[in-house]
């Protein structure tokens, strides 16, 4: 038992050594005196400055408005980009394809002023935003999911007597699942990166401001501050879906 | 939800009915898939002006009016250009790094081993949120810039020249070495022209990123070029001018990428496995 832990411990360590070795040079570096504290924080002072960050209420509460506008976005645009996936696969492409395929390589985020006129400076706007960035890759994943499925597991739900209804919802939907995944582990760092954005851009709270703020009085540590923790957010959240797609039964993947 | 529908999924996940390809081989059925979702787009935007009657939401006479405007003064055209100029040096920096090091990869499982990780954890990093950390290292001026549209481009081209390299055929690199060429020729041209599909479709990720990263630095530093613009319209609220820059921005969107897929699906003729990747 123990034998299995500290060999799976030793296969993590052998992968992620890389990372520790460019931490390590970095923490050497900043340390060392090459690269001035006001230039490049060091790691070990950007982790203890987080740390004590995250003890603040005031802290919490930018992250829990960055948070808000994350999730809300998010869902909006799963549930969108579900249904006009799933409508496109079962016939809409002639009218959807046209439409998805001309708005998708728009660069969104040049949409955001035209966004904060319609939708004002506060959360509105911001969810709006990862809607739009977001809904397409759902839109692209549901779509290739539904349209992968095997013919034959169509036709026996049929022959089995499944309506059309159950046939979407029991055969097509969990066949798209492992896509939809994907599409939502893409999704999901989209948005934390267009929301951290617009926050830089224009806004009075969350993390994004606070890099802002911090830019503005020189405080190279709490620039990093933010950065860091919205990058390591994006990351748990792709590798918590990427460990959920790959527990999938091996018959749906 | 009528068995037709489903009988028409059906259809399609046979492989029979394959995707149609946009538009036939006449001009007007190549044109209408373009030109019908712009004028639908057009139309519900005109209506919901209309019935909204607000400042923030110009009718489109206006819009067009300000797009005139834009292509008509030096000024604004001159920080367009400075930041298409930027975006190109950026990506070009990408395609002279990024390539070499993504096929390189693709070659050596031990780089390969080195480097994943590391693309692993700046991949969710937002790259334009750079642009203070980097201005204040390189300062205002355009090499910041540029470096931010690198950083930005760099990932994707380094992922699909990876993905691309590992595709290549061993037996045409065995064959190479068996009549004695070094190492970088065979990089060079042997694995580069085998990765090529795969690393277009990297280059064409990597343009959109290019833009999207330019875009979102230069309104975030607020100095000069297309997103000051953008921003600056808005700060002054003159509001048709920011909904025309949007639409410059988004048309050079569209334009870039209808570009290069032509350019891509011609210079990739020769190959039969990737013609079929739309979107």
């Amino acid at each position: 038992m123990n034998r299995v832990r500290s060999s799976t411990a030793w296969y993590w360590l052998g992968s992620i050594w890389p990372v520790l070795l460019v931490l390590a040079l970095w923490q050497g570096v900043t340390a060392g005196g090459l690269i001035g504290p006001q230039l490049l924080p060091s790691p070990l002072a950007i982790a203890e400055r987080l740390v004590e960050r995250l003890q603040q209420p005031e802290f919490l509460f930018q992250i829990g408005q960055t948070l808000i506008r994350l999730g809300l976005g998010f869902a909006i645009a799963l549930v969108a980009g579900m249904l006009l996936g799933a409508a496109m696969a079962l016939g809409g492409e002639r009218w959807l394809g046209p439409l998805v395929r001309l708005l998708a390589p728009v660069p969104k985020i040049a949409l955001y002023p035209g966004l904060v006129l319609l939708f004002g400076y506060g959360h509105a706007s911001k969810v709006a935003l990862v809607v739009a960035d977001v809904v397409f890759p759902i839109i692209y994943a549901t779509y290739h999911g539904m349209r992968s499925v095997q013919p034959k597991l169509v036709w026996s739900a049929q022959a089995a007597g499944a309506g059309a209804g159950a046939t979407i919802l029991g055969v097509l939907l969990p066949s798209a699942t492992p896509s939809l995944l994907t599409g939502c582990r893409i999704g999901l760092v989209i948005a934390c990166i267009n929301v951290f954005l617009a926050e830089m851009i224009s806004s009075t709270d969350g993390l994004g401001h606070l890099l802002i703020v911090a830019a503005r009085s020189y405080q190279v540590v709490d620039m990093f501050v933010p950065l860091v923790l919205i990058s390591l957010i994006g990351l748990c959240l792709a590798s918590a879906l990427q460990w959920l797609r790959n527990r999938l039964p091996a018959a749906a993947a | 939800m009528s068995p037709g529908a489903v009988r028409g999924a059906r259809a399609r996940a046979t492989g029979v009915a394959a995707l149609p390809r946009p538009g036939g081989r006449h001009l007007l059925g190549r044109v209408l898939p373009l030109v019908l979702p712009l004028l639908f787009v057009a139309l519900v935007w005109e209506a919901c002006s209309r019935w909204a009657q607000t400042e923030e939401m110009p009718g489109l006479a206006e819009i067009g009016a300000a797009f005139v405007a834009i292509l008509g003064s030096p000024r604004d055209l001159a920080g367009v250009s400075a930041s298409l100029w930027r975006m190109a040096a950026g990506f070009a920096l990408g395609l002279a790094i990024a390539v070499p090091v993504g096929l390189a990869m693709g070659r050596s499982p031990a780089l390969a081993r080195a480097l994943n990780p590391i693309t692993t954890m700046v991949y969710p990093v937002p790259k334009a949120a750079l642009m203070p950390i980097i201005m204040l290292w390189f300062g205002i001026g355009d090499l910041s810039k540029v470096l931010v549209i690198f950083l930005g481009v760099s990932l994707p081209l380094l992922y699909h020249s990876y993905q691309g390299a590992r595709s290549v055929d061993e037996k045409l690199v065995w064959s190479a070495r068996a009549m004695g060429m070094r190492a970088a020729p065979r990089l060079v041209r042997i694995v580069l022209p085998g990765a090529l599909p795969e690393v277009l479709l990297g280059c064409r990720v990597g343009i959109a990123m290019a833009l999207i990263t330019m875009v979102s630095s230069e309104m975030i530093a607020r100095q000069d070029g297309a997103g000051e613009l953008l921003f600056n319209a808005l700060d002054m609220a003159v509001y048709p001018e920011v909904y025309a820059m949007i639409l410059l921005i988004a048309l050079i969107g569209l334009g870039l990428d209808f570009g290069f897929e032509r350019l891509r699906r011609w210079l990739v003729r020769w190959s039969d496995t990737l013609q079929a990747n739309d979107a």
